[in-house]
């Protein structure tokens, strides 16, 4: 035996640029996220070649799950095309060797700041949500180890108190996007800045949903089949933001979520958020045989 | 085709690198060199933050990042991340220092003396304008002293200790991998000694300066009387496979310590770092003096300046601001047009008669 037979080689850098010590981390505090779903798990996230904020705690999730067969999607605000999507995309590719494509229905991995695809995600397919703030608590406790407490005896009375006082005040909930949902009947959770739009389609969804903030520190999970509800009262339902009449001047497609683009002339028109849905909208009605996957909504109504 | 744009990006990517670099021109080991011995306290700062010793790395990062330092740090951070953990030092003393600056603003004199060493603290900031005028700086060579002081210098606080005017902290026992490390398990609250000291130890200087300087002002209780600041040469003492313990070389450290009269007796704040960094170390040894018991969401309290001098983290986060964030905006609109049309419709549907 030699020190040889026992050592690998020696590689400027490891497979999916994370160390096999930081991803044993990741999965493990993973696995305890599904556990407890909802419940936010403190992880070291190390540093990688990204600035914070930008990302980093959905790259480390990636990095950790992906192997050379992961077919990866990443999306920004829900587009594959946007920079820092094309930039991860980019990273994800370079430092493991995993095919990228740009279609939800191909893809086994998607990395996703701030939207959740419109096409149903399968069994088989895990979404990893970038996470800027893991804590839905913090507009009314900003102090982490306070609000680590509230958790832990399920004290979500200041939550629900400033609902209140927004109804009171505005008439409405006035949250906009990373609206404060009850997972499985116990925690808390932010499910990311993605709009009000994109919430119910956590609720009992056949995929994974892995939430993680790098500059916080923070893995969260949502299981397959899992309840994701809103916090809503009885008397006030939940809405969604009113996009479901709204067409896209691009593609056509009806009832999704839009993005607004203002007019010179003082009005706007409106273009589909997730812009692979709008790409294949377009090569469908130019006669190509396109596979567009069942999507949540259907009609602008969420399919129940 | 309206929607082929992913390229676009990608491209889009590319050619901004290339114009941040162009500016830069060639990086060569000649550029490396000049910025490592120029520009030392530079070098040290940011070894300091990433908290990865190694002068000629440090040089590199600062090179390539056109000086941006955040970014510097960045870089050494991402690769520090990415080496394995060979073996660890053995610790380090204050009497086992080799000292180059040790002063105190407690006594006139202490055990050992004052040691000035290199300082700027007494020179008149003035330009050498001259050298721009095609003149060379000669700095004029140091007169080494008759009686060289003693590399070695006990501890101002043992001092105290021994005369009652302070406890000490109790020494910690944990040792080896058992050293809680903040760049491989989560910072919790309360934090773990090793953990603040560590922290403070890799903390954006700016940030700890801001912090405690608020403290120094006024927002803190304790007011701080260095007790002792010292710059010195630790060195690294490391055991080989075999057994032989060694010195893989010396790193340049800071330290402050300084106390407060609570009671009838001081109590201590303390700050280490690696490179030479007197304001970083004074700052942040005056929050770690002013912690204990201070409010939450004060700036004294532990998790919140610990949180908040976390230069990587900090920075990052406020640089994020520039991606899009159409989404989330659009989100907020429609709950903001929502209540403007329910406030409109309120005040045009007369109240209902009693």
């Amino acid at each position: 035996m030699s020190l040889k037979s026992l050592t690998k080689d020696w590689e400027p850098m490891s497979y999916g640029f994370l160390d096999a010590s930081a991803k044993r981390e990741i999965r493990r505090k993973t696995l305890k996220a599904i556990a407890v779903p909802g419940c936010q798990m403190p992880y070291a996230s190390r540093e990688v070649p990204m600035a914070r904020g930008w990302g980093t705690g959905g790259l480390q999730v990636s990095c950790t799950l992906i192997n050379p067969k992961t077919t990866v999607k990443v999306i920004d605000q829900g587009a594959d095309d946007s920079v820092n999507a094309a930039s991860i995309r980019r990273f994800l590719a370079r430092v493991s060797g995993a095919p990228t494509t740009t279609d939800t229905l191909k893809a086994d991995l998607i990395q996703s700041r701030h939207r959740i695809p419109e096409e149903v995600l399968r069994e088989d397919q895990i979404l990893v949500l970038q996470v800027p703030n893991p804590e839905p608590l913090r507009p009314v406790q900003p102090n982490m180890s306070i609000a680590r407490q509230m958790h832990a005896d399920a004290d979500y009375g200041r939550m629900w108190l400033q609902l209140y006082e927004q109804i009171v005040r505005s008439g409405r909930v006035m949250q906009g996007a990373s609206y404060p949902s009850l997972v499985h009947g116990r925690f808390v959770m932010t499910p990311s800045p993605i709009p009000r739009w994109d919430v119910p389609k956590m609720h009992m969804a056949k995929h994974l949903t892995i939430l993680s903030a790098g500059r916080e520190k923070r893995i969260h999970a949502v299981p397959p089949f899992t309840r994701v509800e809103p916090l809503v009262f009885d008397d006030v339902p939940y809405r969604v933001e009113e996009h479901g009449d709204l067409t896209c001047t691009r593609s056509g497609a009806k009832g999704y979520f839009m993005n607004e683009i203002p007019q010179p002339d003082g009005t706007s028109t409106y273009e589909v958020s997730d812009s692979e849905l709008g790409v294949k909208t377009i090569r469908s009605s130019e006669g190509e045989t396109i596979d567009i996957g069942q999507t949540w909504y259907q009609n602008g109504e969420m399919a129940q | 085709m309206a929607y082929v744009a992913t390229r676009g990006g990608e491209r889009a990517i590319e050619q901004s690198q290339r114009l941040f670099r162009e500016a830069m021109g060639d990086i060569s080991a000649d550029r490396i060199q000049e910025i490592r011995d120029a520009m030392p306290y530079l070098i040290d700062r940011v070894m300091g933050e990433a908290s990865l010793y190694d002068e000629d790395l440090a040089a590199l990062a600062l090179a390539q990042a056109g000086g941006e330092l955040y970014e510097a740090i960045l870089l050494l951070r991402a690769w520090r991340t990415t080496q394995p953990r060979l073996a660890l030092a053995a610790p380090v003393t204050q009497e086992s220092l080799f000292t180059h600056r040790r002063i105190s603003a407690a006594f006139k004199d202490i055990p050992g003396g004052q040691v000035l060493g290199p300082t700027l603290d007494y020179a008149h900031r003035i330009l050498a304008t001259e050298v721009l005028s095609g003149d060379t700086y000669v700095p004029t060579p140091v007169d080494p002293a008759e009686k060289p002081a003693p590399a070695q210098q006990p501890s101002v606080a043992a001092w105290q200790a021994e005369n009652g005017l302070l406890t000490l902290p109790q020494a910690d026992a944990v040792q080896g991998n058992d050293i809680p490390d903040v760049t491989r398990e989560p910072l919790l609250f309360p934090a773990k000694r090793a953990h603040t000291l560590q922290s403070l130890a890799r903390a954006e200087t700016g940030g700890v300066l801001a912090l405690g300087y608020a403290a120094q002002r006024g927002y803190g209780q304790a007011h701080p009387t260095v007790n002792e600041l010292r710059l010195a040469e630790a060195e690294v003492v490391v055991t080989h496979p075999r057994g032989t313990r060694f010195s893989a070389g010396r790193v340049k450290v800071s330290q402050a310590e300084v106390v407060n009269k609570k009671g009838e007796q001081l109590e201590l704040g303390f700050a280490a770092t690696m490179g030479w960094n007197e304001v970083k170390v004074i700052a942040a040894a005056t929050l770690d003096l002013n912690s204990d018991g201070a409010p939450k969401g004060s700036a004294t309290e532990e998790e919140f300046f610990l949180y908040h001098t976390e230069g990587v983290e900090s920075s990052g986060f406020c640089i994020h601001f520039k991606l899009p964030h159409y989404v989330t905006f659009q989100s907020s609109l429609d709950a903001m047009r929502d209540a403007k049309a329910k406030k409109a419709a309120k005040a045009t549907t007369p109240e209902p008669a009693e």
